[in-house]
């Protein structure tokens, strides 16, 4: 099972739109969205372990770190992010990071993901 | 270019993407009975969306590019054979015809602009007026407006698409596509009705209206003008200054009409010269046991005679917390990706993270490693 992790993110969000759609006018089954969702789970997977070759760094200052579920969430304040082409700068941002390491967890991951309640509090801000 | 690496690697990723989930899911499809259509329906869908979300720079279908390249190939007056081939192809509706004339001069325009700037808004465009139905000569007019004209103006389409163009005096352009404040819009819409001059603000064109509610409405920067426009494309000249500013009048002053309306109908405020506690809210009443000794001075301080006390001012300021949805419109920025390695020593944190896309100021940026620092 892929991280559904990238479900939340312009591509994941807007194929979830197109599918809520297609549901709507009841062109296809809720069940046959969640298969396109799966299969898109996998693609956006693979597509970045295997075709994405780049590096960024960035340095900011740490506002909350949240550590649940074998998630990180952290929110950071005043972040360069910085590309060998283009450096980016915001005032906050938040970074959702699942397991690199362990597939298992996958459902934890895709929760966190994309809702911002959380169940445990792990930490303090 | 500085950016063009992210550019050129985000739309084609995520086009592969798009590709294998398609052609990955045909087979679900057609073992659940639904027709390939309907497949395509989808990849057209997740195209436009991806397209009207600006956060991917470049084309993002086919027809996207093919429609580039040939305005790229060809000459302006063949570009103009072209435009009218894709008017006719496109939609029996026409607008006022003397845009159809000036949509023409300008496309070459645009094209020589040479800026992604322009390119980005025109794909988005194309793909609202496919999406939307909209007659041939509206899309080019909001496609070649932003380059050529130069005095500032704005694009009513038909179809109700909003879409501001504004170009500054000094050549700047400046496209305002907003979505969020399409929807602040869209309730405004019902309040404004047609030959109706309503009061400084400024009005936009609603995203695609269901039914039969004609196109209308002008887009005024200016927050003293209004304009009213109805049922006919017009590019209404205004001056402005600077665009971001009428970015923010735009949204300001959306917003200033729905609260207007509520604004009116409070009543006023009754002042109260007891003093408080006297509330039968729970948190006043939690406050007030707390904060007892607070109170007494502070009503020794706001005086007895104007006595209007209101409970939140006075512990307002205790509060540290930060606002978490601070400003409406903007995106937050996100990053979804996966750890190899979270270290902390002392405060200082540092992160190693892989496999990443990122969201920022509005645009995808995607990275296989990241390795960042930050100190708590």
């Amino acid at each position: 099972m892929a991280y559904q992790l990238y479900r939340n993110t312009t591509l994941g969000n807007s194929l979830q739109e197109s599918l809520d759609e297609l549901i709507q006018s009841q062109q296809i089954t809720p069940q046959l969205a969640l298969q396109v969702l799966l299969q898109f789970d996998k693609a956006i997977n693979s597509a970045l372990a295997q075709r994405v070759r780049n590096r960024v760094n960035f340095r900011g200052s740490l506002n909350t770190y949240r550590f649940c579920d074998n998630v990180w969430t952290f929110v950071l304040n005043d972040v360069e992010f910085r590309e060998v082409t283009e450096l980016i700068k915001v005032d906050k941002v938040k970074i959702v990071a699942c397991d690199g390491k362990s597939k298992y967890s996958s459902n934890y991951c895709e929760s966190k993901a994309t809702s911002n309640l959380v169940f445990c509090w792990c930490l303090f801000v | 270019m500085a950016n063009s690496a992210n550019t050129n690697t985000v739309p084609k990723l995520y086009r592969s993407v798009i590709e294998d989930v398609i052609n990955d899911v045909r087979d679900i499809f057609l073992d659940d009975g639904v027709d390939e259509q309907v497949l395509m329906e989808l990849k057209t869908l997740w195209e436009n969306k991806l397209m009207q979300s600006r956060a991917v720079d470049g084309f993002h279908s086919e027809e996207q590019q093919l429609l580039l390249q040939v305005q790229q190939q060809h000459q302006p007056q063949q570009q103009q054979h072209h435009h009218h081939h894709h008017h006719q192809q496109a939609q029996p509706q026409q607008t006022v015809p003397q845009q159809a004339q000036t949509q023409q001069v300008l496309i070459p325009a645009s094209q020589q602009a040479a800026a992604p700037q322009v390119i980005v808004p025109d794909s988005k465009l194309i793909q609202h007026m496919n999406a939307s139905n909209m007659s041939a000569a509206a899309t080019a007019a909001t496609l070649a407006l932003p380059a050529g004209v130069t005095p500032v103006q704005q694009i009513l389409t038909n179809s109700g698409q909003l879409l501001q163009v504004v170009r500054a005096a000094n050549g700047a352009q400046y496209i305002f596509q907003p979505q969020q404040s399409v929807v602040l819009q869209q309730q405004v819409i019902p309040q404004m009705q047609p030959g109706g001059v309503q009061a400084p603000v400024i009005q936009q064109v609603l995203a695609p209206l269901p039914g039969g509610i004609s196109p209308q409405t002008g887009v005024i920067i200016q927050p003293q003008q209004i304009l009213f426009t109805g049922n006919k494309t017009q590019v209404i000249p205004t001056t402005v200054a600077t665009p971001t500013p009428a970015q923010a009048q735009i949204t300001a002053t959306g917003q200033q009409q729905p609260q207007a309306q509520p604004a009116q109908q409070q009543a006023p405020l009754v002042l109260q010269v007891d003093g408080t506690g006297d509330t039968s809210s729970e948190e006043d009443e939690d406050e007030e046991e707390d904060y007892d000794d607070d109170e007494e001075e502070d009503k020794e301080k706001d005086g007895a005679e104007d006595g209007q006390v209101e409970e939140e001012p006075l512990n307002s300021e205790d509060d540290v917390s930060d606002e978490e949805g601070q400003e409406l419109f903007d995106t937050e920025n996100v990053v979804v990706c996966q750890y190899d390695k979270i270290h902390r020593s002392k405060n200082k944190w540092k992160f190693h993270l892989k496999d990443g896309i990122m969201n920022l100021n509005g645009r995808d940026y995607i990275f296989s490693k990241a390795i960042g620092d930050a100190e708590w």
